[in-house]
């Protein structure tokens, strides 16, 4: 645990919330009839009450994130850096569209958060036309921001209600520029948790800014080093009661994506082993390598349908090999990290209270042999401690 | 006049490709210079998010035999890019062989010049003349 000196650090996830003082780290499992605040208190409350508010840091996952719908006009450029930008943000992609095929989409159903509207550089003009406008009119969503061409902005404005316009992710060069956007959207994202009551209640025991986990987390990864011997380039893992994050270094993927930040990171919504465990089952009985897996593991398929320790330990197995498939030219989700270039695979999370090292390097060295069919064997290292949420929290702390 | 260039597949010949760049700029064209080893997908989306009149795709390792026959199936799925100038230079084969057999199969492959070993101030003349008669 890292040397927060007097200060409370408190981590509110959808399973476990989690406290660090300067002395210890103690976790527990939620009462989902309960307040989180009441919750927190009848559990800790005299640890809770003996700290001023200012020196109460809390971070949130609990709230699982933004839906996206993102319009653009080509893969490379506007909807691959307006993606890029929305998970760094951490937000939840649900759906991209291809502008010119914009008639062919169905229109989705659901309450959309915010809906990005980018394309051209902003030398050109009319980029977009009635056809935007019509999808938009059948389309329900709280917030919409314009980061297209400059030159567009007004008729975009004119014609879109509430739009928020913002300077363009492409400039000239082709080249991404993501601070405005990014910005927007993680502001998003707090007034989200803050909107939350369970969460608006939190600010009874803090007077700092609740932050999203996974904004913690990355944050903490350019100083990984002050904690655990890590060789870079090296993946992290958070997987959780409803999703999975994963951050990696950018020197894991061929992209002409060049930004500020050394690590980008993926959130699988419905990937975790409490709340999504349905989820977690059906995309594991759809993966055709889990049953020699279960046959590795020395179980069958009806662990599926029980409860207790070895049954989460074997979902734990079964995320971290799922979530790697995700990520591989196996099951290309939206980025294919180049693994046999990993040095080490860091796990952070409840994942870390339920396997060891070496469960853990089983089901590494399983993947690499029949999804890459190769014998590379990265280092695993496990934060158990939460080393890196406190980590991150105490940049945080600095940066203000 | 804007022009999307690059080189395309695997091929790193970043000297040549600087040549154009320069080349182009200096005859007044605005250049979006993609660089070394870019994929066809990669060229026809810059030319859709810059609103290029041109795409000077240049080969020097003899690749773009190989990715010349992708090239009418992918342009046809953009529905914007009918107006747009395609235009192929470099070592077009591996191996040798002539501009008489070459320049036409590129022009199959749905290019509207074709430069097969040629000197890039010519093979630029080529294009000014080109967009001059377009324009007329």
């Amino acid at each position: 645990m890292s040397e927060n000196a007097d200060k409370l650090l408190i981590d509110i996830g959808s399973t476990y919330f989690k406290l660090s003082t300067k002395d210890h780290i103690e976790q527990h499992f939620r009462d989902f009839n309960k307040d989180i605040l009441d919750d927190l208190l009848h559990h800790c409350g005299s640890t809770i009450n003996s700290y001023a508010k200012e020196d109460v840091h809390i971070c949130s996952s609990a709230n699982g994130g933004l839906n996206t719908l993102i319009i653009g006009v080509t893969n490379t450029y506007s909807l691959k850096y307006a993606t890029n930008i929305a998970f760094n943000s951490g937000i939840n992609i649900i759906d991209t569209i291809l502008y010119q095929n914009i008639e062919d989409y169905s229109v989705p159903s659901d309450l959309i958060d915010v809906v990005i509207i980018v394309g051209t550089i902003d030398a050109c003009v009319g980029t977009f036309s009635q056809s935007l406008y019509d999808y938009l009119d059948k389309l329900e969503y709280s917030n919409i921001v314009f980061v297209g061409s400059e030159q567009d902005a007004p008729v975009i404005k004119a014609k879109i209600e509430k739009v928020v316009v913002l300077p363009n992710i492409i400039d000239h060069k082709l080249h991404i520029v993501e601070d405005h956007l990014k910005q927007y959207l993680t502001n998003l994202y707090q007034q989200d948790i803050e909107g939350k009551e369970d969460i608006k209640h939190l600010y009874d025991i803090t007077a700092n800014q609740i932050y999203p986990t996974p904004y913690i987390v990355n944050r903490a990864l350019p100083m990984i080093d002050a904690r655990y011997s890590v060789v870079n380039p090296f993946i992290l893992l958070d997987i959780g009661g409803a999703t999975t994050d994963i951050h990696y270094s950018k020197d894991l993927v061929d992209e002409n994506i060049v930004t500020k930040n050394e690590f980008d990171r993926l959130v699988f919504k419905k990937l975790g082993v409490y709340k999504s465990k349905q989820s977690l089952i059906f995309t594991a009985k759809n993966n055709e390598f889990v049953y020699e897996l279960l046959m590795h593991l020395k179980v069958t398929e009806n662990i599926f349908n029980e409860q207790g320790e070895k049954a989460t330990k074997i979902l734990m197995q079964l995320a971290i090999f799922l979530v790697l498939c995700k990520i591989s030219h196996y099951r290309k989700d939206y980025i294919n990290l180049k693994f046999l270039t990993i040095n080490s695979f860091v796990l952070t999370g409840g994942i870390t209270k339920v396997l060891n090292t070496a469960e853990i390097e089983d089901i590494v060295s399983f993947f690499y042999k029949k999804i890459l069919n190769s014998e590379h064997r990265p280092k695993v290292v496990l934060d158990s401690n939460y080393d890196i949420w406190t980590l991150g929290t105490k940049g945080e702390e600095s940066s203000q | 006049m804007k022009v999307v260039t690059g080189v395309v597949g695997n091929d790193i010949h970043v000297v040549a490709n600087r040549l154009i760049d320069l080349s182009l700029r200096a005859r007044g064209f605005e250049v979006f210079n993609l660089g070394v080893n870019t994929y066809l997908e990669e060229f026809f989306d810059a030319c859709v998010e810059t609103g290029a009149d041109v795409l000077l795709i240049s080969s020097l390792n003899g690749e773009a035999e190989g990715w010349g026959r992708e090239v009418k199936g992918l342009k046809a799925k953009y529905k914007h890019l009918d107006d747009l100038i395609m235009m192929i230079g470099g070592n077009l084969v591996v191996g040798s062989g002539n501009a008489e057999d070459i320049v036409p199969r590129y022009k199959k492959y749905g290019f509207d010049l074709v430069c097969h070993q040629i000197d890039l101030n010519t093979g630029l003349d080529t294009l000014e003349a080109f967009i001059e008669k377009r324009n007329s």
